[in-house]
């Protein structure tokens, strides 16, 4: 286990094994991104509230829930880099975190749409949801900045991985400050089995497929930026110089 | 795994499992600071300073909305089926709002116990269902209708 995690640390490796993994994640995000849209946006049914308002929650719900992936996987980058020094892991935890604000930025988006509509009001500082979820844009910002702030790259990279690793519990914040206090947002909605209960299959089957999607996404545009990444700082390794010579 | 390393991830587990607990504590004596809004019992109950400005969240009670029909001034009753505060308000209201919708309202208490809203907004709760689903349910006389915001508190 120890060689092939060692292994994986070596950018190399990873841009090799990346680019044979590429296309097929891509296809697969087409194909799931493309189902859930069109069904997600124009043949899910109405909610008997809500019409067809309902919709945009299709977006939100997967992509704010994509949005929480991005600290754990920033600790997890960044213990790696504190512990064990691997270049890739700072590599994938800069570009988690630029991508992961963008998440959070259309969650909050797609998140005051709707809610402009349905609550009457586009933001609530009183939510604890709410302002959890500002929070944790303003926190990548953060770790976005810092990295940008500081010059010595080894120093930013143990800087930022500290930063996210602190920033974590702001995960379990944003999921359970619906359950802990009251709040204008709903709960999670159970989902049922059952098509003639709410919450059934017509709805949440669609949401699903876009989940799916959204994740494909997220690992598409990581390994993506990854890979420029390493081309950029491994420029004077004699594997990249080959490898341009070559194309 | 060698020993510094060992040091290492011994250090990272203790800070984070450090700020955990601060954060929990903190979290849990913020309690009602975070809370959105207050329920009718715990108006009731008097947890609400005298002429303060607050946020009251519960059901629209079935039957009690009455409209003027020169102004846009409404009164209703909120409920969380335990107790009451009647509400006056007077504006747009959202499309979200009807009886045995939740409801979040903001304002003040008058002298006669009137809660004198100046905003209200509609609370969504978690269900979502085709209009096909709802009239099978309500014909069933199955009650899936809006749970209570805020639950237990």
């Amino acid at each position: 286990m120890w060689v092939w995690f060692s292994k994986l640390g070596s950018p190399k490796w990873f841009y090799e094994l990346s680019g044979k993994w590429l296309p097929w994640l891509i296809a697969a995000m087409v194909i799931f991104m493309t189902i859930g849209l069109v069904w997600g946006l124009v043949f899910l049914p109405p909610d008997y509230q809500q019409g067809f308002t309902s919709r945009i929650l299709i977006v939100h719900v997967a992509v704010a829930g994509t949005s929480l992936a991005f600290f754990p996987l920033m600790l997890v980058a960044g213990t790696i880099t504190l512990v064990w020094r691997m270049k890739l892991a700072d590599m994938v935890a800069k570009h988690a975190a630029i991508l992961g604000a963008w998440f959070s930025f259309i969650t909050l988006a797609t998140g005051s749409l709707w809610g402009s509509v349905m609550w009457g009001t586009w933001w609530e500082w009183t939510d604890s949801r709410l302002v959890s979820m500002l929070f944790q844009l303003f926190l990548l910002l953060g770790v976005i900045s810092l990295r940008s702030a500081l010059e010595d790259s080894e120093t930013a990279a143990k800087a930022c991985a500290l930063l996210s690793i602190v920033g974590c519990i702001n995960v379990v914040i944003i999921k359970y400050s619906v359950e802990w206090w009251n709040t204008l947002h709903q709960v999670a909605s159970p989902v049922s089995l059952d098509p003639s209960s709410p919450n059934g299959p017509q709805f949440w089957i669609a949401t699903l497929i876009m989940i799916v999607a959204v994740y494909l996404f997220l690992s598409v545009s990581l390994i993506l930026s990854t890979r420029n990444e390493i081309l950029e700082r491994e420029r004077r390794s004699q594997w990249v110089q080959d490898l341009v010579l070559k194309n | 795994m060698k020993p510094h390393r060992r040091k290492k991830l011994g250090i990272i587990l203790f800070i984070a499992a450090g700020l955990s607990v601060a954060v929990g504590f903190t979290a849990f004596a913020l309690k009602q600071n975070i809370n959105m809004f207050y329920t009718p019992t715990q108006v009731a109950e008097g947890e609400v300073g005298v002429g303060l400005h607050f946020r009251i969240g519960g059901m629209v009670k079935t039957g009690t909305v009455l409209g003027a029909s020169d102004s846009l001034k409404v009164n209703f009753v909120t409920t969380d089926f335990v107790s009451d505060v009647p509400i006056q308000y007077e504006g747009i209201l959202p499309d979200l709002f009807r009886e045995g919708q939740g409801i979040v309202a903001e304002g003040e208490m008058d002298a006669a116990g009137v809660f004198q809203a100046s905003r209200v907004l509609a609370k969504h709760d978690e269900n979502f269902m085709s209009p096909e689903v709802k009239a099978a349910l309500d014909a069933s006389g199955a009650t899936a209708d809006n749970h209570m915001p805020g639950g237990e508190n």
